[in-house]
């Protein structure tokens, strides 16, 4: 679970975000929207204790946003904008490489399920360099699926997807959904958000306002 | 035992993507060549006279081109954005630091080995007898430069001039290594008596102790900063 209050965030005299209440319960997908420049990934950063509120705190698990980060680390993965995947390396490779930094040794069979699960199973020994950017966006889902995170944190998750990619996503989504995961996602795609979501908030000059998940239709939101 | 994973999986990255890439070295070892054949060229010294200065030129030339593997070291952790993930690990961000000391550490040991035979061809120098405490002082300020400057790539790398901020910071810390360096390396290649540069060796020693516990303990906060 996820519990925000009063976040605010600013750099020097610019105000990103401005006092976010926010609550997202196990089992629950949020989404996030707004504008560019809103403050959708400062907020995600936050929460993934890459940065340091200016005001306010959070929990995570019931754990001190912080006081407790290498607790909520461990159990939290953040899908970001950078894939967090090393050029050099192949897929076998970097996954073994993340996972074993968060502790995790997952065997052959595991691997290959996930990359064969995001359809890049045949690549696997190609370096990552040589990716194109939605396969490194599926490597990337492929390291999350392997880690099974109670909380997971995307970031414009469906940039670079093509349709099966979306698909595989959101099915994945659904999957940490059903284990009591908990999801909060920023996004700009109304339309591949929508099955997904549960509740759903905009970020409009650092304010959020929930807004209902139906309204994800509605095309002037942002 | 978590931790002690953590800095086998940093060197064992390190190295797997330096053997493909070929960057870092590679760049390390072509700059030491010219530093080196620039100041055999510059200089007609006799033995006896390269023994002089040849341990300064060699520190010179050994100190800067560890600051490219330095500076390269945490630069190369900016590509898709990997320092995030690095800074998320759950772990002690200590073992991040010594695996990445242990990599630099031995990348700039390497070159050293290799750029070695170039002093003693380049300045006609006679070291058979002293080889081994020759290895002894390379092991020793290798691991001070890069105990120290592991922490200052990590501190510099998000810098916009990183570039030039990591030799303007690191090389007024690490003075006390080089003054140590080249006296021990200077009464070694004279083959003076171990006891005549004894107190060099116990400096360097010393300063590899303190930074790298300092630096051990500091790279957290960097990390989270």
């Amino acid at each position: 679970m996820i519990a925000c209050h009063g976040i605010g965030k600013s750099y020097g005299h610019f105000q990103v975000l401005h006092d976010v209440n926010l609550t997202v319960a196990e089992g629950e997908c949020f989404a996030l929207l707004g504008p560019n420049g809103a403050g959708k990934t400062t907020l995600l950063k936050i929460l993934a204790t890459l940065e340091r509120p200016s005001t306010g705190h959070y929990e995570i698990l019931g754990m001190h946003g912080l006081k407790d980060k290498d607790a909520i680390r461990a159990n939290l993965m953040f899908l970001a904008h950078g894939t967090h995947l090393y050029d050099e390396l192949n897929a076998k490779e970097n996954l073994a490489f993340a996972l074993a930094l968060r502790g995790q040794h997952p065997t052959d069979l595991e691997v290959k399920q996930a990359l064969d699960r995001v359809a890049i199973g045949a690549f696997t020994d190609m370096k990552v360099r040589y990716y194109s950017a939605g396969m490194k966006k599926r490597l990337a889902l492929a390291k999350a699926m392997l880690a099974k995170p109670k909380i997971l944190l995307l970031d414009e998750p469906f940039t670079a997807l093509d349709t099966a990619g979306t698909d595989i996503l959101r099915e994945y989504v659904r999957e940490r959904l059903s284990e009591n995961g908990t999801v909060l996602l920023s996004t700009h795609d109304y339309d591949k958000t929508r099955p997904i979501a549960g509740r759903a908030g905009i970020l409009r000059h650092g304010a959020l306002e929930e807004i209902a998940v139906e309204a994800l239709m509605s095309d002037d939101l942002v | 035992m978590t931790s002690f994973n953590v800095i086998r999986w940093i060197v064992w990255k390190d190295f797997v993507t330096e053997l493909r890439s070929r960057e870092t070295i590679s760049s390390m070892v072509f700059f030491a060549l010219i530093v080196i054949l620039i100041f055999s060229f510059s200089f007609s010294m006799d033995q006896q006279a390269a023994r002089e200065v040849i341990a300064g030129i060699m520190w010179v030339a050994f100190a800067f081109t560890g600051i490219i593997g330095l500076g390269k070291s945490f630069s190369s952790e900016l590509q898709n954005d990997c320092l995030e993930a690095l800074q998320m690990v759950p772990e002690a961000k200590g073992a991040i630091y010594l695996g990445k000391v242990a990599a630099n550490f031995a990348f700039m040991f390497l070159v050293e080995i290799l750029l070695f035979p170039m002093f003693v061809i380049l300045f006609n120098l006679e070291v058979v007898e002293g080889i081994s405490i020759l290895l002894l002082i390379f092991f020793l300020a290798t691991l001070g430069l890069s105990a120290i400057g592991t922490l200052f790539s990590a501190l510099t790398v998000q810098i916009r001039a990183r570039e030039v901020m990591l030799p303007i910071l690191l090389l007024p810390l690490v003075v006390p290594v080089m003054i140590a360096a080249v006296e021990a390396t200077k009464g070694a290649l004279n083959g003076d008596p171990l006891a005549m540069y004894e107190q060099w060796l116990k400096l360097l020693a010393v300063y590899d102790v303190v930074f790298t516990v300092v630096s051990f303990w500091m790279f957290e906060f960097v990390m989270d900063s």
